[in-house]
């Protein structure tokens, strides 16, 4: 397993080969459009949104496509693809991603589209809420949420760090993401009364 | 177990966030990710938290590292601004790291050699007096703005070889009456050495208290050609 990038996602699978020719994306699109369609659609609560959403998937596609021809690859890699595109389109769009950075719906009634708009928002206020909830985290999982995510590393080099397993290295780290999960949903919805 | 009849668990979940699961299993997860609320909701949530935690924490690490030096095991800190500790005065590792935590609460500690590889370069030629000024960066945030004032034309006037008395340096800083203040915001410098607080001596020639133990200040001034000095104190 290659380490991955923060922004884990598609490119992670996709190599550089560079453009994609129109007529393999017309071949895609021909062979695996109405099924990404209906997964969109079972992604996403509007089925209005799937129609647009699986256009971002094309452009995504072409912009990084995949390393191998292998068909069964190509499958899987449209179908992350997709749902990487309908997982930001929730994040984004919903209160959850809002409700994570204790941002009120309220004050924003224009949505960003992208989770790079979320984090060019992120108030003072939320940043330092995500630091003090990082830095609360046991010692153990915080530093190995922290080598992930903020510093980049595998878990090969959080396990030298933290002097144990690859295994309890990535233990830590899903710890650490699921504790920090619950709490920041938590604090927004105390804040709000709910 | 997350939703109804959902054979799948949060951690699974994270894996395929996280980009770690084999074509086949990735799919799999994809196409479970349209049927299951609980993972989809989970699966949104992960992949917006992790560039969030990146975003918010970046800056915030404190770097630290510990090498051999002429002084015994030497400990270093840095902020991303720059170094915020030297000391060789830890007993170990444990007792250091208190020392950073009480001096930074709350920020998260990394053990990075690589990073701190240039500090320790820097030092070690200074001791092998193959260096006469410092290049790195150092981060005295920690202090007030008096003392952080006192340090800065410290460094920034009194050069390798040269000493000033205490006195001189509180007329340096305008305040000519401050003399004990300086003093006292010179035996505060968390970065000795690279801030040369070893410079600054009584008005009659003695060497003044040091910090990190007289007769280290003596060493320091030995290497930067003092022994003159040392006769008097």
């Amino acid at each position: 397993m290659t380490p991955v990038s923060a922004h884990a996602g598609e490119t992670d699978r996709a190599g550089e080969a560079g453009i994609v020719v129109p007529d393999r994306l017309e071949r895609w699109i021909e062979a695996y459009g109405p099924e990404l369609c209906r997964h969109l659609t079972r992604m996403l609560p509007s089925e209005a949104d799937a129609d647009d959403l699986l256009q971002e998937v094309w452009v995504r596609a072409m912009r990084k496509p995949p390393e191998s021809g292998r068909g069964s690859n190509v499958r899987a890699w449209l179908y992350r693809v997709a749902t990487n595109v309908a997982l930001d389109r929730l994040a984004t769009e919903g209160r959850r991603c809002c409700a994570l950075v204790g941002r009120r719906l309220a004050l924003a009634p224009e949505p960003a589209s992208a989770p790079d708009e979320v984090l060019g928002s992120l108030s003072p206020a939320a940043r330092f809420r995500v630091r003090e909830k990082v830095a609360a985290l046991p010692p153990k999982q915080r530093e190995a949420v922290w080598l992930r995510w903020v510093e980049g590393r595998d878990y090969e080099a959080i396990a030298a760090r933290l002097e144990c397993s690859q295994a309890s290295a990535r233990a830590n780290v899903y710890n650490g993401m699921k504790r920090l999960r619950v709490e920041l949903l938590d604090v927004w919805n105390e804040e709000n009364g709910r | 177990m997350t939703g109804d009849g959902c054979t799948y668990c949060e951690d699974d979940v994270l894996a395929y966030v996280a980009g770690e699961l084999a074509a086949e299993a990735d799919l799999e997860m994809s196409v479970h990710l349209g049927d299951c609320v609980e993972c989809r909701e989970s699966a949104a949530d992960f992949k917006v938290l992790e560039p969030i935690i990146s975003e918010c924490c970046r800056d915030e690490a404190i770097r630290w590292h510990t090498f051999a030096s002429p002084f015994g095991r030497m400990f270093v800190a840095a902020t991303s601004q720059g170094v915020a500790r030297l000391t060789w005065r830890a007993l170990d590792e444990e007792e250091f790291l208190e020392w950073v935590g009480e001096q930074h609460p709350g920020r998260p500690l990394i053990r990075d050699p690589e990073a701190l590889a240039e500090v320790e370069r820097e030092v070690a030629e200074y001791f092998r007096g193959e260096r006469t000024e410092f290049d790195m960066d150092v981060d005295l945030g920690v202090l007030g703005e008096f003392e952080r004032g006192v340090l800065e034309e410290l460094t920034e006037a009194i050069r390798f070889g040269q000493v000033i008395p205490y006195s001189e340096l509180a007329k340096r800083i305008g305040k000519p009456k401050a003399a004990r203040a300086v003093g006292n915001a010179v035996g505060a410098n968390p970065v000795p050495i690279v801030v040369p607080c070893h410079r600054v001596v009584r008005l009659d020639g003695s060497l003044g208290g040091y910090g990190g133990g007289i007769e280290y200040k003596e060493r320091l001034l030995e290497i930067e050609g003092r022994e003159d000095l040392l006769k008097v104190g």
